[in-house]
């Protein structure tokens, strides 16, 4: 059995010890393993991947990663693709994708704002996989939503993180650039990154997940092979068989 | 018991009209506490004749006579290079820019570290109370207390006009980082990266425009208060005013210093308008850099 990188026990989530938005969550991932999260607007799936980011203390139980506390992870550990992205607007996607380097930046490096080459290969070489090498110097803010979603997962990449919590970075995007942007996560879980992703589209979720979760009134609950079955998935995003 | 008259009801209902109702009375009050009558003001408009018989028409020698005192001296050969509107104007400009510069680069790091969502809440609090001390005097008192330290001149002027720069930079400053997006400051500390380089390389940058816009900003306010230090012996073209005012009360010319200086503030606040445009807006409506230095040269 693969190696657990993230385990959540018994853990209660939310704002509000008295009324926690999830109650009792049992997850674990194991690694390059993609956990989908599926469930109606509102109901806590956000709030639930910033406590895994640690950005949200859990209520009550345990949030462990690799086997120790969540807050003696190491820099660059864990990478977050939020909802809306958390690019840098104005800014240009080489920028954009360095900041993933930052984790590992010495301390010179950071306090002058002189990348490594490796950092920088890094970055060219990331920018390229997700086929933006010609936009490299161009502005976020003038880029398409499905080009901004490649420069997150670029950021990623060159991040290289062991756990990625990314939520709903699918967004609404069409059949055609979301199976790309799919393409690009499962890269990243076959070099060995955990992904626990947010999508409300519980079908598309089941093409390339390996286990997908549902938020139902406050319990996270595994989406049974029955129910998963019985929602057609659409050809183009089914996953390849392995 | 006569009923309230319904109009009077209606108005009543209404907060804006019990605001401004609130406003004048107030206004009343203040009024008759400073002891404001018409008739002071009858005497300020007998005394803004006699000003303004004295100070018109300007007297434009001040564009094209040497000033031999001038200081620092002016080695300059030509007479109007070294005028009391050129040197002064030159050294408002040159003493405005310094104090923008030095107050940006002091104000940048203090207003990090006062943003909420970048500092712990008890730094933020402590240097928001430093910046909140710095703005409590205004340029002008600075001036005088620099005036003191190091005695009079364009030195003065700067280090006046730069206290006040970094607590006023500071509030917009930490205002702006605060109002920048959540999720890529989130992104940082998923990272792990530390407070520093949260805010150095996602918030400031996210910032950057709104940064740019308010130093741009501040230059035009250092530029229109430097004639104000100046008054008090900090430097710059208020300096040449006071030499005029006092004792000579040579309003003719210290009314084409006034216009001078006017001209150029207009000049700066619209070059400035397009600069700021030219940060902010976004695409198609901002303008290219030839527009913003030469907006009625066509493309």
């Amino acid at each position: 059995m693969s190696e657990q990188v993230l385990s959540v026990s018994s853990a209660d989530i939310g704002f509000d010890a008295g009324e926690p938005l999830i109650e009792r969550v049992e997850l674990s991932l194991g690694e390059g393993e993609i956990v989908g999260l599926t469930g109606r607007s509102g109901i806590g799936k956000t709030t639930l991947i910033r406590t895994c980011a640690g950005l949200i203390p859990a209520l009550s139980g345990n949030i462990n990663f690799a086997g120790e506390s969540l807050d003696s992870k190491a820099r660059g550990d864990v990478g977050l693709i939020p909802q809306r992205l958390g690019l840098i607007q104005h800014q240009t996607v080489g920028y954009n994708v360095l900041m993933g380097a930052l984790p590992r930046a010495k301390w010179y490096q950071s306090v002058f704002s002189l990348p490594s080459s490796e950092m920088r290969e890094a970055t060219r070489k990331a920018v390229e996989a997700v086929g933006l090498q010609d936009k490299i110097l161009t502005s976020v803010n003038s880029l398409s939503g499905g080009q901004q979603r490649r420069v997150a997962i670029a950021r990623a990449m060159v991040q290289n993180p062991k756990l990625i919590l990314a939520d709903e970075c699918l967004g609404e995007l069409d059949a055609e650039t979301a199976k790309d942007i799919i393409d690009l996560l499962r890269s990243l879980a076959d070099r060995g990154t955990s992904i626990l992703i947010v999508d409300h589209n519980p079908v598309r979720a089941r093409t390339f997940c390996d286990r997908v979760m549902q938020l139902r009134g406050k319990r996270l609950v595994v989406l049974g092979d029955d129910e998963q079955e019985a929602t057609p998935a659409l050809p183009v995003l089914r996953r390849p068989e392995q | 018991m006569s009923e309230t008259p319904r109009v009077v009801q209606i108005f009543l209902k209404r907060p804006m009209i019990r605001v401004a109702l609130f406003a004048l009375i107030l206004s009343v009050m203040i009024t008759s506490h400073l002891q404001i009558t018409l008739s002071r003001l009858g005497n300020a408009s007998s005394n803004l004749k006699v000003i303004a018989q004295e100070a018109w028409p300007p007297d434009f020698s001040v564009v094209t006579d040497r000033a031999s005192w001038a200081y620092p001296p002016c080695e300059l050969q030509t007479d109007w290079m070294c005028s009391p509107a050129v040197v002064g104007m030159t050294q408002t400009l040159e003493i405005a820019f310094l104090a923008t510069v030095l107050g940006m680069i002091l104000s940048l790091p203090l207003a990090a570290a006062a943003a909420t969502n970048l500092a712990p809440p008890i730094v933020a609090q402590s240097i928001r109370q430093f910046l909140a001390a710095l703005r409590v005097l205004p340029s002008l008192i600075w001036a005088l207390i620099f005036v003191i330290l190091v005695g009079i001149g364009p030195l003065a002027g700067v280090l006046a006009m730069t206290m006040y720069s970094v607590g006023y930079l500071g509030k917009l400053q930490y205002e702006a980082l605060e109002g920048v997006s959540r999720e890529p400051l989130e992104v940082a500390r998923t990272m792990g990266l530390p407070r520093w380089q949260v805010a150095r390389f996602f918030a400031i940058p996210e910032a950057a425009n709104s940064l740019l816009s308010q130093m741009l900003f501040m230059f035009e306010y250092n530029v229109r208060h430097g004639s104000v230090v100046g008054l008090v012996g900090a430097g710059g073209i208020g300096w040449y005013m006071h030499y005029y005012l006092e004792p000579f009360k040579l309003y003719d010319r210290v009314l084409a210093l006034i216009i001078v200086m006017y001209v150029v503030v207009i000049v700066i606040d619209q070059v400035s308008l397009r600069v700021r445009s030219r940060f902010i807006d976004d695409e198609p409506m901002r303008p290219k850099w030839k527009q913003v230095f030469l907006p009625w040269v066509d493309d």
